[in-house]
C-alpha cells in the first residue's frame, strides 16, 4: 500500500468516527451539573427547572426514566417521561413538540429511585470496600439518547464541585503543591443504596442483594455503622443463613436492637440456622422470659441442642462446645462414613475429625478426614481409628481445654460426659473466640 | 445515713444519669461559670428573671433534640445534610466549628485561670491539660473518666449553700423574677445573649442528639429520655440561678466586678471562708476539663458525620484522618491561643458565650424545619406549643442580637 493511500484511509476513518460521535454523543455528566438546569420546549421556551431524576433499578447501570421538574416556584413537582426529551447535548435539554402538555404527577414505584431525594447526600454501602459512604455526587453517562448512572462520587472533589469551589481550590492546591486532589468515584455495581425512609418503604428490598456478596464479618461491621432504622431494614432482607452468620458477628448491644426490631418467627428461624453454641450464647444474654418464649418457638431438634448447652455452667468446657460433629459406630465402613459426610445438610464448624463410638455411644477413637480419603473403603472404622485420643469432660474448665489445644496442636477437641459418651466438640475457633472475649 | 447507703445513692444517680443530665452538666462549663459570675457581679439580681424563660426554652429545645434522635436514629448534622444538601451543610458546619472552637478556647482559659489560683503558670497547665484531654480520647479511656467528672459536678452544690449562707435579699430576688427589667444598654444586651448562649449552646443540641442515638433508645421508651432532659435542664438552670444570686449577694454588694478567677472565687467565701479560692479553682478546673474532653470530640463527630467521613476513636489515624485531624487541631490550636501572653481569660470565656447566643437561632431554625417534617418524624412532629415557644426564642434572639450589634456600633 502506498503512503498516499494509507493517509487517505486514515482520513476516512477519522471522518467516520466524527460522524458516529455526532449522531450519538457519548459523554459523562454529573448530576449536580444537571440540577437546576432549564428545560426548553420545542419552541425554545423554558418550561421549568430540573429538580430530580427518576431511575429504574434492576439493570447493572440503571436508566433514567423520568425528569422531575419544578415548573414554577413554590409549585409541586411534576414528572415528565425521558422519552419526551428531543435532544440532550450535555448542556441543554430540549423537549419534543407538545411535551409540555404531557407532565404527570410524580409517583415513585417499587424498584424506582429518585437521585436527589433518595441517593444524593444519603448514606450507601460501598461493597467494594465494605464501607458506608455518603454520596457527594452521581456520575451519569449519556449514550444513544439514554442517561444512565455509572459511578457514584464519594470524594472531596464531589463536595467542592457542588459548592462551586472546585476551580478555586484546584488552582490553589496546584499553585501551592503542584498536585491535584484525586477523584474518589466508585462504579455503580458496587453501590448499594439504602432506604431513605426505612420504616415507610421497602422498595429497595429486592436490590439489597448486592450486600449478599459481602462476607458476614464485613456485613456485621456495616450494620454496626448504620443507624438503627436502616440497620433493621437491611437485616430483615438478608437470607436466613447470612442473617445467622452476621448476627453472630455483631456487637451484643446491636444484636439486641436487631432482635427487638425483627418479628419473632424470623428470629427463631435465624436461631435455628445459627451454630448451636452461638445460638446459646445469644439466648443466654436475653431476659429469662424472652429466652423461654423464643426457645418454645424453635423446632424440636434445634431446641434440644440449645437447651442442653444452656445447662452447662459458664466457664466450663460444656458451655462453649458445639453440637456440630459427626460420631459413628465403630463397625461403620469407610464408604458409609463418607456417605454420612455427604448427608450432613448444614455446614459443619469443622470437618477435621470423625469420632468413633461403641454400641453404648461411648467415645473409643478418632479418624481424620485424610485417613478416610486414602484408605480402603470397605474397612470398618475400628480398623484405622486412633484409640488414643485427647478429650475433655463437660464440667472441666475452659482453660484446661485451651491448654490441651496448645499442647496437642488440635483442630477440635471432643467433650464427653461422665460415662464417656460424646456430648459435643470444642473447635479451635471456639477457643480463640472465648480468649478474645476475655481480652 | 451510713457510708454504704450513701455510696448506693451515688450509684443510683449514675444509673439514671442519661444523656440529658450529662449534657446539662457539661453545659455548666468554664464559659458558663464565667458568664453567670459576671452577670451576678455586674448587674446584681437584675437579670436573674431571664433564667426562667431560658429554662423553658432549654427544656423545649433539648426535648426536640432528644426526640429527633430517638425517632430518626440519626444525628443532627446527618439530618441537615440529608435534607438541605451539601452546600447548606458545609456553611452550617463551618459556623459550628468556629463557635465550638470559641468554646474550646474558653475551656482552656478556664483551666489556665483556675490553676493560676494555685500559682501554676498557664504555660505549664494548659499544654499539660491539652495533652491529657487529647490522650483521654485517643487512648479510649474517656468513658471511665466521665464518671469522675460527673461526680465532681456535685461541686455546684457549694454555690447553693454559699448562696443561702450569704443571706441574700430574697424579697428583692422574688421581685426581680416577677418584674423583668432590661435597660437595652450594650452591656445588658450582651449579657442576656451570653446567658442564653451559654445555657442553650448550639453544640449541646448536636451532642445531646448524638448521645441519644448512640444509646439506641426505642421510641416506646422515649418518655424516660424526656424526663432525663427535663431534670437536666431544670438542674442546670437552678445552678445557674444560684451562681448569679450568690455573686450578686457577695461580689455585687462588695462592688467587685469579676475579671479574674480569684475574684469570682470570693463568691464562695460565705461557705468556705479562706478556702474559697481552692474550692472554686477545683470546680472551674473540673468543669473546664469535662467540657474540653467532650467539645472537640463532639465537634469532630458531627462534622465527619455530616461530610460522610470516617469517624470513631477505634479507627487508626490513616483510616479517619479528617476526624483525628480536626480533633487534634481544635485541642492544640485552642490551647495554643490561650498561651498568647496577656490574653484576658475571663473576657475570652464570656465572649465565646455571646457567639453561642448569636449562632443559636440559625441552628434552631434548622431544627424546627426538621422536627416538623412529617416524612421524617411521623406522628412525633412538633406540637403547636413547641413551635410557638421555639419560634419566640428564635425571634427574640435575633432581635437581641441586632439590638446588641446596633448599640455596640452606635
Amino acid at each position: 500500500m502506498s503512503l498516499g493511500a494509507k493517509n487517505e484511509l486514515e482520513k476516512k476513518e477519522t471522518a467516520n468516527k466524527a460522524a458516529v460521535a455526532e449522531t450519538c454523543p457519548k459523554m459523562f455528566v454529573y448530576f449536580s451539573e444537571l440540577q437546576g438546569r432549564a428545560l426548553i420546549d420545542s419552541r425554545g421556551r423554558t418550561v421549568g427547572k430540573i429538580d430530580d431524576l427518576k431511575v429504574k433499578l434492576g439493570e447493572l447501570f440503571p436508566k433514567v426514566t423520568s425528569l422531575v421538574v419544578r415548573r414554577r416556584r413554590l409549585k409541586k413537582l411534576s414528572a415528565l417521561d425521558w422519552a419526551e426529551v428531543e435532544n440532550f447535548n450535555g448542556e441543554v435539554i430540549s423537549l419534543k413538540a407538545e411535551a409540555e402538555n404531557r407532565f404527570s404527577p410524580l409517583e415513585v414505584g417499587r424498584e424506582e429511585l429518585l437521585l436527589r431525594a433518595d441517593l444524593l447526600d444519603k448514606q450507601v454501602v460501598d461493597t467494594s470496600g465494605a464501607k458506608i459512604e455518603r454520596v457527594n455526587d452521581i456520575h451519569l453517562l449519556t449514550a444513544n439518547k439514554e442517561l444512565r448512572i455509572v459511578h457514584v462520587d464519594f470524594g472531596i472533589r464531589g463536595i467542592l464541585r457542588r459548592l462551586g469551589w472546585i476551580k478555586a481550590v484546584d488552582s490553589f492546591i496546584n499553585w501551592l503543591f503542584a498536585y491535584q486532589y484525586p477523584e474518589k468515584i466508585v462504579s455503580w455495581k458496587y453501590v448499594q443504596p439504602l432506604a431513605s425512609d426505612p420504616k415507610a418503604n421497602l422498595k429497595l428490598n429486592v436490590t439489597v442483594r448486592k450486600l449478599h456478596d459481602l462476607h458476614p464479618s464485613d456485613l456485621a461491621d456495616i450494620l454496626e455503622d448504620l443507624n438503627q432504622a436502616n440497620r433493621s431494614s437491611v437485616f430483615k432482607t438478608l437470607d436466613l443463613q447470612t442473617a445467622a452468620e452476621t448476627l453472630q458477628e455483631v456487637d451484643p448491644k446491636i444484636q439486641m436492637s436487631l432482635i427487638e426490631a425483627t418479628p419473632e418467627e424470623l428470629v427463631t428461624d435465624i436461631l435455628e440456622e445459627m451454630e448451636p453454641d452461638e445460638a446459646k450464647d445469644f439466648l443466654a444474654e436475653l431476659p429469662e422470659e424472652r429466652m423461654k418464649k423464643l426457645l418454645r418457638r424453635m423446632e424440636k431438634p434445634y431446641r434440644e441442642n440449645v437447651e442442653e448447652l444452656l445447662k452447662y455452667e459458664e466457664g466450663t468446657a460444656g458451655s462453649i462446645m458445639t453440637k456440630d460433629f459427626i460420631a459413628l459406630d465403630r463397625d461403620t465402613t469407610i464408604a458409609q462414613a463418607i456417605e454420612e459426610f455427604k448427608n450432613v445438610f448444614h455446614p459443619l464448624e469443622t470437618v477435621a475429625y470423625l469420632y468413633v463410638t461403641d454400641e453404648k455411644k461411648r467415645l473409643v477413637g478418632v479418624v481424620t478426614v485424610r485417613q478416610l480419603l486414602i484408605c480402603n473403603t470397605q474397612e470398618p472404622l475400628k480398623k484405622l481409628m486412633n484409640p488414643y485420643l485427647v478429650k475433655i469432660r463437660t464440667e472441666d474448665p475452659v482453660e484446661q481445654a485451651a491448654d490441651l489445644f496448645n499442647k496437642y496442636k488440635l483442630l477440635a477437641l471432643p467433650v464427653v460426659d461422665q460415662e464417656n459418651v460424646i456430648q459435643g466438640i470444642i473447635t479451635l475457633q471456639d477457643i480463640v473466640e472465648t480468649r478474645t472475649k476475655e481480652l | 445515713m451510713n457510708l454504704k447507703q450513701r455510696w448506693k445513692g451515688f450509684l443510683f444517680f449514675l444509673a439514671i444519669a442519661g444523656p440529658g443530665i450529662i449534657t446539662s452538666n457539661v453545659d455548666n462549663d468554664a464559659g458558663g461559670i464565667a458568664t453567670y459570675s459576671m452577670a451576678g457581679s455586674f448587674f446584681g439580681n437584675r437579670l436573674l428573671w431571664s433564667l426562667l424563660p431560658i429554662m423553658i426554652a432549654l427544656i423545649i429545645i433539648q426535648e426536640m433534640s432528644a426526640r429527633m434522635g430517638v425517632v430518626t436514629g440519626k444525628g443532627l448534622s446527618d439530618l441537615i445534610r440529608e435534607h438541605f444538601g451539601v452546600k447548606v451543610t458545609v456553611y452550617v458546619l463551618l459556623a459550628v466549628i468556629l463557635t465550638n472552637f470559641g468554646n474550646v478556647i474558653a475551656e482552656f482559659a478556664g483551666v489556665a485561670s483556675s490553676l493560676e489560683i494555685f500559682s501554676v503558670p498557664k504555660y505549664v497547665s494548659v499544654p499539660l491539660s491539652a495533652f491529657f484531654v487529647w490522650l483521654l480520647v485517643v487512648k479510649g479511656t474517656y468513658r471511665s473518666v466521665e464518671k469522675v467528672f460527673l461526680y465532681a459536678c456535685l461541686f455546684y452544690i457549694t454555690y447553693i449553700i454559699s448562696g443561702i449562707l450569704a443571706k441574700p435579699d430574697w424579697a428583692e430576688i422574688g421581685k426581680s423574677l416577677v418584674r423583668p427589667q432590661l435597660d437595652f444598654s450594650p452591656g445588658q444586651l450582651g449579657m442576656i445573649i451570653g446567658l442564653v448562649g451559654t445555657t442553650i449552646a448550639p453544640w449541646m443540641q448536636f451532642y445531646l442528639q448524638a448521645s441519644v442515638v448512640e444509646k439506641n433508645i426505642p421510641v416506646k421508651d422515649y418518655k424516660h429520655s424526656r424526663l432525663d432532659v427535663i431534670i437536666g435542664s431544670f438542674v442546670v438552670t437552678v445552678v445557674a440561678g444560684f451562681i448569679v444570686l450568690t455573686c450578686a449577694a457577695t461580689l455585687f454588694k462588695a462592688g467587685v466586678r469579676v475579671d479574674t478567677a480569684s475574684e469570682a472565687a470570693l463568691a464562695l467565701k460565705p461557705l468556705a471562708g479562706k478556702y474559697c479560692s481552692a474550692l472554686f479553682a477545683f470546680g472551674l478546673l473540673n468543669a473546664s476539663l469535662f467540657a474540653a474532653s467532650i467539645l472537640p470530640l463532639s465537634t469532630s463527630f458531627l462534622v465527619c458525620e455530616g461530610m460522610g467521613w470516617e469517624t470513631g476513636v477505634n479507627k487508626k489515624f490513616s483510616e479517619a484522618p479528617q476526624f483525628y485531624g480536626l480533633y487534634s487541631l481544635l485541642i492544640f490550636l485552642g490551647a495554643g491561643i490561650i498561651l498568647l501572653p496577656k490574653i484576658p481569660l475571663f473576657s475570652v470565656m464570656y465572649i465565646s458565650q455571646i457567639i453561642n447566643g448569636i449562632v443559636l437561632p440559625a441552628i434552631l431554625i434548622f431544627m424546627l424545619v426538621l422536627v416538623n417534617n412529617k416524612k421524617l418524624m411521623g406522628e412525633h412532629v412538633n406540637k403547636k406549643g413547641y413551635n410557638i415557644i421555639s419560634g419566640i426564642t428564635i425571634v427574640v434572639l435575633i432581635i437581641l442580637t441586632v439590638a446588641y450589634l446596633v448599640t455596640l456600633v452606635a
